[in-house]
């Protein structure tokens, strides 16, 4: 009985967000609907990101090169090779996740410190790349006049342009979070949930660890490549400039905040943060405000966030939010117990 | 081959200093597992500081060492947060690092502000058959071989090093014995800081810092540390050695801007040949 | 010297230790047998101040020392480092008396101690475990891996040492017949729980306990003075 109330709180509380999200672009001006796709944007990296740092273990502080990556295949594909947006878009995407799995390959044996390192070179080497082979890309001042997205014969411009991008935005997060919810409770989620919990043991009951490590690195590679080349469709215009490392840090902390391997986490990390940044943004400038003031600003918040959800919340927010739920509620929380050992 | 010498030698420095910044990372891995994003800042943090004080009146050596000491306690701090309570994962702890790291460059912008800073070092060349070389290199060779003798001394030869290497070979066994665990991490923390720091010192003059410098010398430090397995730091220093001279040789003869693309392709290609030679299962730690 | 009172450990959801409780007096040699997982390492663990329980508590008079299950020593120091990084605790870092003790240990005192046999390196443990002066020392399966005449000569050792310096001992086993043989009170831990306790006398003689660790055996264990 207990459990059936939750499961519906869940579900209503699930819906109510699916529903106010699909209306919420109606309310909003052009620049707000820019912000609602960025959002989107993000979330669908993040989705990506949260599950390979929540089943896999992983830290990857490289996605914005797999967003690059996508962006730049897609822009390239349309813009010189006159390939139409969709199919772009899709060569683009499985493009990313092949790139991830060959250079996931050596790398996922090593352990989590070597990978975030790791990540962090791939992404340096990536920028780095996009600014040499110039003729490809345009090298470092950028690759403008990237035709818009085109559902068939229709392309998205006009008035209401960052409108249905808005909505296109709104489709793909849906789609990839059902991918992650089905992901999740498929026979190799259970596997991926047990590496998450104990490599070794997940090892000895069977579970092929490193294909799945692998596997899961590809396909979050894949959302980013996929969020990458909307991005660049979206912007018409991308320069190395546009995927920092930063971003790639920004990414981390949406993964962070809204809880690695929550489905909706990934989607409220992605919301929270990116609102917190541009309330940041505009809090730092105006007039008489020291020009740096918004640098200072993110970066210390950046910094703060990391830290104190890693000590104090480190199972995320909405996980967190969900846990105090229950506990109101006296519902015995079915949540894993905390994975202590004798020397704690 | 006069040429090739010059950027061998000045390689030889800025290698030093990078093993200065490798054994911080080293250090600290070995005490608590934990593999230090901040390490970089500390030498950001030491070379902006001499900076000031120098500009204050504060004398050569003096401004240094005070340097030095505060990017230990910048150290111990990080290892403060890092380490939080018993029972944080090292990739809980590795993220901190992160956010310490950039949550400092907020504080490194508002005490020292968004441009490169540098500061004169030791001035002159010295010449020896053909070849000039600035004192400052010669001053980062002897300062770092100095400290690497003072630590091999530490941790081969006192109580307390001794310690410290218990704590990495055993920790079960080291808190049976007594040792402190947890503030033996804290001692590392500050360890790696001042060696951070002390790199920073000696590297500033040669080529100027700014808030996110620390990633290019994080990057360099730990390619140069994963040459011993993140545990050994003699292999660190060889490592950090050839790093710095093949980067010279490479500005030197090719683009100076693929000078930093050596430590990437260095770290990612050790990486891959150290994954090759493990078995894919988990890991077994290596002492 | 120890007492444990109904001392409860868990590990997550599942218990450890649930409820147990025993005494070790000044200069006693005590055994705690069980199987496997029965929570005897968790015990020791506990009272050595690596884990903190639950509910119940335990009260230490004096210094406890523990020579860990599996030996544990700092494989790539020497044995020499080894021995006195035992004495942390104490200010005094002379192995001689380490030495006058065990012979060998001597002559292999530069020696790394990843190096050495099963028999040196245990040794070596009970070595590093006496360095810290402990007034009660609590060994967690001394016999494991180890020839028996090996573990004789440490088991006279620890005798020798309880005889002349009082030193109180917690002789953890899985091997009841050697426990039994050496210590005059016993304690059962099954499941996390004290079973049965009693004079090993008593124990020995007890069919339940002979037919579970004794191998059932008709002969009377406690007072022969060899194993066979």
């Amino acid at each position: 009985m207990n459990v059936l109330r939750r499961r519906s709180l869940a579900f209503w509380a699930g819906l109510a967000a699916a529903v106010a999200s699909l209306l919420t672009p109606i309310a909003l001006d052009d620049s707000q609907l820019t912000v609602y796709v960025f959002i989107g944007l993000s979330a669908i990296v993040v989705a990506g990101l949260s599950l390979l740092m929540g089943f896999a273990g992983q830290v990857s502080l490289g996605q914005a090169a797999f967003y690059a990556i996508g962006a730049y295949t897609a822009a390239i594909l349309t813009r010189m090779l006159n390939v139409p947006t969709l199919l772009s878009l899709a060569i683009a995407t499985a493009f990313t996740g092949a790139v991830a799995m060959v250079v996931g390959l050596p790398l996922l044996r090593l352990r989590g410190h070597y990978l975030a390192f790791a990540t962090l070179a791939f992404q340096l080497i990536v920028l780095s790349a996009i600014g040499e082979f110039r003729g490809l890309t345009g090298g470092d001042t950028g690759m403008p006049g990237i035709p818009t997205l085109s559902i068939g014969p229709l392309a998205i411009q006009g008035q209401y342009r960052t409108f249905i991008y808005a909505y296109v935005t709104w489709v793909l997060v849906a789609a990839v979070m059902l991918l992650n919810r089905n992901l999740v409770r498929s026979r190799p989620g259970r596997g991926l949930r047990a590496l998450a919990t104990s490599e070794a043991g997940a090892l000895a009951a069977g579970v092929p660890v490193v294909r799945y490590k692998l596997q899961v690195f590809a396909l979050s590679a894949a959302y980013a490549g996929l969020a990458g080349g909307i991005y660049a469709f979206f912007v018409s215009y991308i320069a190395p400039g546009s995927f920092p490392v930063l971003l790639s840090v920004q990414f981390l902390i949406m993964a962070v905040v809204g809880g690695l391997g929550s489905i909706w986490g990934s989607t409220v990390g992605a919301t929270v943060v990116y609102l917190l940044v541009q309330l940041l943004q505009s809090l730092g400038t105006g007039p008489g405000l020291p020009l740096q003031l918004p640098a200072i600003l993110s970066y210390a918040v950046y910094g703060l966030v990391l830290v104190l959800i890693m000590l104090f919340l480190p199972q995320g927010l909405l996980p967190a939010i969900q846990g105090w739920i229950s506990s109101q509620r006296a519902i015995s929380a079915v949540e894993a117990p905390a994975r202590s050992t004798p020397l704690d | 081959m006069t040429l090739f010498l010059q950027y061998a030698l000045s390689g030889v420095a800025t290698g030093c200093t990078f093993a200065l910044v490798a054994t911080g990372f080293v250090v600290i891995y070995r005490v608590s597992r934990v593999v230090n994003f901040a390490q970089g800042i500390f030498a950001v943090i030491a070379g902006m500081a001499t900076s000031s004080l120098l500009s204050r009146g504060v004398p050569h050596g003096l401004a240094e060492a005070l340097a030095v000491v505060l990017a230990a306690l910048v150290g111990l701090v990080v290892g403060i947060i890092a380490l939080g309570r018993r029972g944080t994962p090292p990739l809980a702890s590795l993220i901190i690092t992160l956010g310490l790291g950039i949550g400092s460059y907020a504080a490194i912008i508002m005490a020292w502000g968004d441009q490169p800073v540098s500061f004169t070092g030791l001035p002159g060349l010295a010449r020896a058959g053909g070849v000039s070389i600035q004192y400052q290199f010669l001053l980062v060779v002897v300062v770092t071989a100095i400290t690497f003798g003072l630590l091999s001394l530490f941790f081969d030869h006192t109580y307390l090093g001794k310690g410290l290497t218990a704590c990495s070979s055993n920790p079960y066994a080291a808190r049976l014995v007594g040792i402190d665990v947890h503030r033996m991490g804290l001692l590392a923390f500050t360890l790696g800081g001042a060696l951070g720091g002390l790199a920073g010192v000696l590297i500033t003059p040669l080529q100027p810092v700014s808030f996110d410098s620390d990633v290019g010398i994080a990057i360099n430090g730990f390619a140069a540390a994963i040459f011993g397995g993140l545990l050994r730091p003699g292999t660190a220093l060889v490592g950090a050695l050839v790093l710095g001279v093949a980067e010279a040789l490479v500005a030197g003869y090719y683009r100076a801007s693929f000078e930093s693309g050596v430590a990437l392709v260095v770290m990612l290609g050790l990486m891959v040949w150290q994954a090759s030679r493990r078995s894919p299962a988990v890991e077994e730690e290596m002492v | 010297m120890l007492e444990v009172d109904n001392l409860v450990v868990r590990y997550g959801q599942a218990t450890a230790l649930d409820g147990v409780s025993l005494r070790v007096e000044r200069g006693e040699m005590v055994a705690l047998v069980g199987p496997n997982g029965a929570g005897k390492s968790t015990l020791l663990n506990t009272i050595s101040g690596l884990i903190t329980p639950a509910e119940g508590s335990y009260r230490v008079t004096g210094r406890l020392a523990q020579v860990p299950e599996g030996r544990q020593l700092f494989a790539n120091m020497t044995v020499e480092d080894n021995l006195r990084l035992g004495a942390w605790r104490v200010r005094d870092r002379d192995c001689r008396r380490i030495y006058d003790l065990f012979p060998q240990l001597g002559g292999l005192r530069h020696r790394l101690a990843g190096t050495l046999s099963g028999g040196e390196q245990q040794m070596v443990a009970v070595g590093r475990a006496l360095m810290a002066q402990p007034d009660l020392l609590a060994v967690d399966e001394l016999s494991l891996g180890l020839a028996p005449r090996v573990v004789d000569t440490l088991a006279e050792h620890l005798v020798q040492l309880n005889r002349e310096t009082g030193m109180a001992i917690l002789l953890v086993e899985q091997n009841a017949r050697l426990a039994l043989e050496l210590c005059p009170r016993a304690y059962v831990l099954e499941a996390g729980r004290i079973a049965v306790s009693g004079t090993s006398e008593e124990l020995s003689r007890t069919a339940a306990v002979r037919a579970a660790y004794l191998g059932g055996a008709a002969d009377e264990i406690v007072g022969s003075p060899n194993q066979p």
